[in-house]
């Protein structure tokens, strides 16, 4: 019995399930007793509980039929306030009637992603509708949500979650699935997946896929080179040799067969440099020269003249260091 | 005459300033000035547009003047042998600022090229105290060919503003191309559309007739038909351009390839992108002309964001002269050691092929017979923009290749389109952004779809995907 993606089959359902963060699920609970909730900001790291915790929240307050009182918006995916305002005033004008609850939630995934200037039309949709409508805000930093949005939410901070906890938890998933997880295996999980525990879990599925629910640190190491950090290692390690070509032929590859944003490719590009074995004069110097691209992105600029100008950088630097 | 009997460059021009394809600063301008008839006579009472034939210059007049609810007056060739005609009738009506229709009115003099210099001089300078005099909006409209063509109009050009329309990119005509074909239920391979596309050299009109020329009465058009196009004798300018430019020593010479190219600057951009690692084979020239095509980017992101098209200047200096005076150490032999390594790459001996340079670029001989290796062959010299050409027996290489970035987004149509669905059903069912799903997800995906068919099945299954998708992500 094993259909579908992992992460979600062992999503705690309600709050009752869930085993860390004790002290937001106390509270979490207490609005589910009342059936009622302020608006709420959770703010922390990737896969460590946010968006389950709403949803358990708002199975616990409205039953089985929960999903007809949520709705879930990704704000990277929305184009623009204005889509995003329609459909949370389309949402919002239907109150819940069937419900002893007299207000719906709203779940605005990545709200840090958000524009200063979507976040203050944002504040202002939550005035108007605030009486049929709850909002949960969720990102990863605080800083990026306007000061006037985390005066009117109640703020939750998730903390990471301790390496007992991730290693438990996949250790967990690994012994229903009958997957044999050597200790290497989940070492190598536990290194790769930075605390995110919805990455561990679809690395340890990838992996009992390719080696027959045997996972060890190689079926692992074999994944990771083939997603997208693994590739975009490859990619520098092309520019570092100077074979620019090469690298702009994967680039194109990266940026459009595969459909990456530019964004994600200089992200992992920046962390992926940290780890090289490279001169620390050079790693200033092309931590500069991304941290420019970057900006330049962030103008408008087109992703691939761009990005083949960082490898040309890459080439450069690569050539430099032979002498 | 019926919609279906209508050759198909009428039958699908544009009705809506939102239809029209390209030009877009022109345009504007365009629509500016007219506006700017609203309240008073502004000071330059004429406009004059200019550009290659087939980019939408009459159509652009046409569909505005229908936007803005004017009345349009068209004047072309025929009426310009008789002065008198001109000075009578038309400046009777440039004096008539509402028609009897009750709306204002705009005049057009179409085809001005159709003017001979001599005999029609008389056109010209009647034309010209018919604008002096105007109480309405006046729109000259020719196809520039050739330089001397100011020198011809030079009354009118003194008293007009000009607006340059420029040859229509080729994305924009292979958009086209797609939105024709779509409509007529034609089905076109990718091919003959670039072909096509290409061929053109931004001349929409003339691609459409092509079309129609090959399609009519068809459901299918594969690349056997297309072979009888004809060509129009339109030289390709690119590759000599793009070798003086990247030869040239100063910015001034470097900036003339923009206008011997005849094409239009996006594409230019694009060419010298895909072309200059080949040239530039010093890392350090590298960067530095890479940096100036980064530098070139941002000024017409600039530019076009801001709509202020004074920019765009300094766009061309970058792209041009920035990348140009990056050369100082490259050989200049990138092409031949390109060819070499992939040689090398593929399990040959460096004497297995002849390797020449010819004025056009680089030929590639077997020395013996490939047999079975000839498809590995050919396709890894395609990977680097070789062709093989039937009538020698070898691969030709030309030193300037064409943008790779268009065909690759074409060739990857129907794939990135299911990346794109599985992407949403993956945003839907595990509550993260689409993109998330496709950075971290979807390359796991692949992977237990690759090796584990039932749990492949299962995830199809509660994702709600289709067979389609479900391949793709074994593919």
């Amino acid at each position: 019995m094993s259909s579908g993606m992992w992460a979600e089959k062992y999503r705690p359902k309600n709050l009752n399930e869930m085993v860390n963060h004790t002290e937001i699920v106390t509270r979490l609970k207490n609005f589910a007793v009342e059936r009622n909730l302020p608006h709420l900001l959770f703010v922390g790291p990737a896969g460590v509980g946010k968006t389950t915790s709403i949803l358990a929240l708002a199975r616990d307050m409205y039953g089985p039929a929960y999903q007809s009182f949520i709705l879930e918006l990704n704000a990277s995916d929305e184009r623009g306030i204005n889509v995003i305002r329609d459909k949370v005033k389309n949402f919002a004008r239907t109150a819940a009637i069937t419900s002893e609850v007299p207000f719906k939630i709203l779940i605005m995934d990545e709200a840090d992603s958000l524009t200063t200037a979507a976040q203050h039309a944002l504040r202002r949709t939550m005035e108007i509708y605030t009486r049929t409508c709850r909002f949960c805000l969720i990102g990863n930093y605080s800083e990026n949500i306007i000061e006037p949005i985390q005066s009117r939410c109640s703020i939750f901070r998730f903390s990471p979650l301790s390496e007992e906890d991730l290693r438990g938890w996949v250790r967990m998933i690994a012994e229903r699935e009958n997957v044999k997880l050597i200790p290497e295996g989940l070492d190598a999980i536990f290194e790769a997946c930075e605390g995110d525990l919805r990455k561990a879990t679809n690395l340890l599925q990838a992996a009992a896929a390719t080696q027959g629910s045997l996972v060890d640190d190689i079926a692992i190491y074999g994944v990771l080179g083939r997603v997208s950090p693994g590739k975009i290692r490859d990619l520098i390690n092309l520019g570092l040799k100077g074979n620019f070509l090469d690298a702009r032929e994967m680039l194109r590859t990266l940026l459009i067969d595969e459909g990456l944003a530019a964004e994600d490719i200089i992200r992992i590009m920046y962390s992926e440099l940290l780890k090289l074995a490279i001169p620390e004069r050079q790693k200033v110097a092309l931590s500069d020269a991304i941290g420019e691209i970057d900006y330049r992105l962030t103008q408008g600029a087109r992703p691939e003249i761009q990005l083949s100008a960082l490898v040309a950088k890459l080439a450069l630097a690569g050539e430099e260091m032979k002498s | 005459m019926t919609e279906e009997s209508q050759p198909w460059a009428s039958r699908f021009s544009p009705c809506t300033q939102e239809e029209l394809v390209g030009n877009d600063r022109a345009i504007r301008q365009l629509k500016s000035w007219i506006k700017s008839w609203d309240k008073v006579i502004p000071k330059q009472r004429a406009v004059f547009l200019f550009g290659p034939p087939g980019v939408g210059k009459t159509i652009s007049v046409v569909v505005l003047s229908k936007d803005l609810d004017l009345d349009l007056l068209e004047v072309n060739a025929s009426d310009y042998r008789t002065k008198k005609r001109l000075e009578s009738f038309i400046g009777r009506s440039a004096q008539q600022r509402i028609t009897i229709t009750g709306k204002r009115r705009i005049i057009m003099f179409d085809e001005m090229e159709g003017i001979s210099g001599v005999q029609d001089r008389g056109g010209i300078s009647a034309i010209a105290s018919i604008i002096k005099e105007t109480r309405v909006p006046i729109v000259l409209v020719a196809t520039s060919i050739g330089e001397s063509w100011e020198e011809k109009f030079k009354p009118l050009v003194d008293i007009s503003s000009p607006i340059e329309f420029d040859p229509i990119p080729f994305g924009e005509v292979y958009k086209r191309l797609e939105t024709i074909a779509d409509k007529l239920d034609l089905e076109v391979d990718g091919e003959v559309m670039d072909l096509m596309a290409d061929r053109c050299r931004g001349d929409l009109r003339s691609c459409i007739n092509d079309l129609e020329a090959i399609a009519r009465g068809r459901k299918k058009i594969t690349m056997a038909d297309a072979e009888n196009i004809g060509y129009r004798d339109r030289k390709d300018y690119t590759p000599d351009a793009l070798m003086k430019m990247f030869s040239a020593k100063t910015l001034w010479e470097a900036r003339r390839v923009i206008s011997s190219a005849h094409i239009d600057y996006d594409t230019l951009f694009d060419w010298i992108y895909e072309n200059l690692p080949v040239v530039l084979d010093d890392p350090e020239d590298l960067a530095e002309g890479m940096e100036a095509l980064s530098r070139a980017d941002i000024h017409q992101t600039r530019g076009s964001r801001s709509q202020d098209y004074r920019l765009l200047k300094y766009m061309f200096n970058a792209m041009t002269g920035g990348v140009a005076l990056a050369r100082r150490r490259s050989k200049g032999a990138g092409l031949l050691k390109l060819v070499r390594t992939k040689i090398a790459e593929l399990g040959f001996p460096p004497n297995a092929f002849s390797v020449m340079e010819s004025p056009e670029g680089i030929t590639i001989k077997p020395i013996r017979y490939l047999k079975d290796d000839w498809r590995r062959v050919d396709t890894a010299l395609r990977g680097i923009g070789a062709q093989w050409v039937r009538g020698s027996s070898c691969w030709g290489l030309p030193y300037f290749r064409s943008p790779q970035l268009v065909w690759r987004y074409r060739r990857t149509y129907h794939s990135r389109r299911r990346l794109k669905s599985v992407a949403a059903r993956l945003a839907e069912k595990c509550y993260i952004g689409s993109k998330e799903a496709i950075a971290d997800v979807i390359p796991l995906l692949k992977i237990i779809y690759k090796n584990d068919a039932a749990m492949a099945q299962g995830i199809s299954k509660w994702l709600g995907l289709d067979e389609k998708e479900s391949e793709w992500l074994k593919s």
